[in-house]
């Protein structure tokens, strides 16, 4: 094949062509799929995060159920859920986020309206081993946070590992770094919305 | 279609020049994604499915394609079809997706492919170049599940999930962690070494004879 300059040009720009369209053209078809996916994962944690059951995993009637229960509000900048039962607000849920042992751990935790328990957290992402941090994911480790009470805690400390005085859950054995970034910004992160609560008067917005 | 030709490309894809150990490409991903069956098993799939489409295209196109720039359009045809398998496993099979996190883009970096591409389908027709991308992404898969069956087996105490020996097994965390893969890797490079040597005996003859 003859050595010019306009031939490889031309035929890299025929071949980026097509197959750029191939991947636009696929991209552009699944991107309503993929974002209701991506949606839905989020709408099932935070149903999780406030214990509320849906009758079965189906993404449909996770949807139902999230639109039925929670609403979403966006207060200085930050977004609060809040969820109903029978019209009744049942709690508040917020982004928590912090670094672990790989990389950063997202998640959201859910408070009772009267700001006196921990409803329930679960987390979105996060890349700790598998087998070890990983273990965050399971659900006798997310099970304890339910029904912490954040009244009786001091200075900030609300969970604490066992068997400290006061413990009120247990730590993943084998991956103690996990298990520690987790208890500091779930701390920090109530802490904040304890404080954010009080400083809008989160009660009285609804 | 040449039977005994086919028949060749496979044994030579799925043992006698086998990618993983007797090439030894593609180990960054069979070392990351083994610790479960399930994960090595899309893994497999996306590979054969890459590697098979990237070496028909490259194929196809052999006659047309300048020579110097060869490489970069191979790249961007692997990168295409790694890209399809992502978006497949985002829009179909989310957890999926998920759990294999970065290592379905890292196709586009896997080794085989590429080796494929320059060494099979640059000088071959198209059908036998599809089929020998799928027989060295079979190869692949292969020992990729051996490995993970070893792995999630002492690790997990499961097998694709389910679980198989009882509360009385103690998990062996090494497993299921870094170490593990490597240890597991040279065991089995080992033995399927030992299996066939007759490849290093004439090696070692050719450089006698040199």
């Amino acid at each position: 094949m003859k050595k010019s300059i306009g031939y490889p040009v031309f035929f890299m720009v025929i071949v980026t062509v097509v197959f750029s369209s191939i991947l636009a053209f696929l991209n552009y078809s699944t991107a309503d799929r993929i974002d209701f996916n991506q949606n839905n994962k989020i709408r099932r944690k935070l149903l999780y995060a406030f214990n509320i059951q849906t009758e079965n995993e189906d993404p449909q009637a996770i949807e139902d159920k999230y639109n039925e229960n929670i609403t979403e509000k966006k207060i200085n900048n930050k977004t609060i859920y809040t969820a109903e039962e029978n019209g009744n607000i049942i709690g508040y849920a917020f982004p928590i986020e912090g670094s672990a042992l790989w990389g950063t751990v997202k998640g959201f935790a859910a408070i009772s309206k009267d700001f006196k328990t921990l409803l329930g957290i679960d987390f979105v992402s996060h890349s700790e081993t598998p087998g070890l941090g990983g273990r965050i994911d399971e659900s006798w480790f997310k099970e304890q946070f339910r029904g912490i009470n954040l009244e009786s805690s001091q200075e900030g400390k609300y969970i604490i590992y066992n068997p400290k005085p006061g413990g009120n859950v247990d730590a993943i054995s084998g991956a103690t770094l996990t298990s520690d970034s987790v208890r500091e910004f779930l701390n920090v992160d109530i802490e904040d919305f304890l404080s954010f609560a009080k400083e809008v008067n989160l009660d009285g917005q609804y | 279609m040449d039977n005994t030709k086919v028949r060749k490309i496979f044994t030579l894809g799925v043992w006698g020049d086998n990618p993983i150990f007797r090439q030894i490409l593609g180990i960054c991903s069979a070392l990351a994604v083994t610790n479960l069956m399930l994960n090595s098993l899309v893994m497999g799939l996306g590979l054969i499915f890459v590697t098979s489409f990237s070496e028909l295209t490259v194929s196809l196109i052999r006659k047309f394609t300048p020579k110097h720039i060869r490489m970069m359009v191979q790249v961007l045809i692997i990168s295409s079809f790694v890209i399809i398998v992502d978006i497949f496993l985002k829009a179909y099979y989310p957890e999926m997706s998920e759990a294999l996190g970065p290592y379905v883009g890292l196709i586009i970096t896997n080794c085989i492919i590429m080796g494929r591409c320059e060494s099979y389908a640059q000088n071959n027709p198209p059908i036998y170049a599809f089929l020998d991308g799928v027989a060295s992404g079979t190869g692949y898969a292969i020992i990729l599940l051996i490995i993970a069956f070893f792995r999630e087996l002492l690790g997990f105490g499961s097998i694709f999930g389910i679980q198989v020996l009882g509360a009385w097994w103690t998990n062996w965390i090494v497993m299921i962690m870094a170490p593990g893969a490597f240890f597991m890797l040279g065991i089995v490079i080992w033995v399927a070494r030992s299996l066939s040597p007759e490849d290093e005996e004439s090696n070692k003859q050719e450089v006698a004879k040199a």
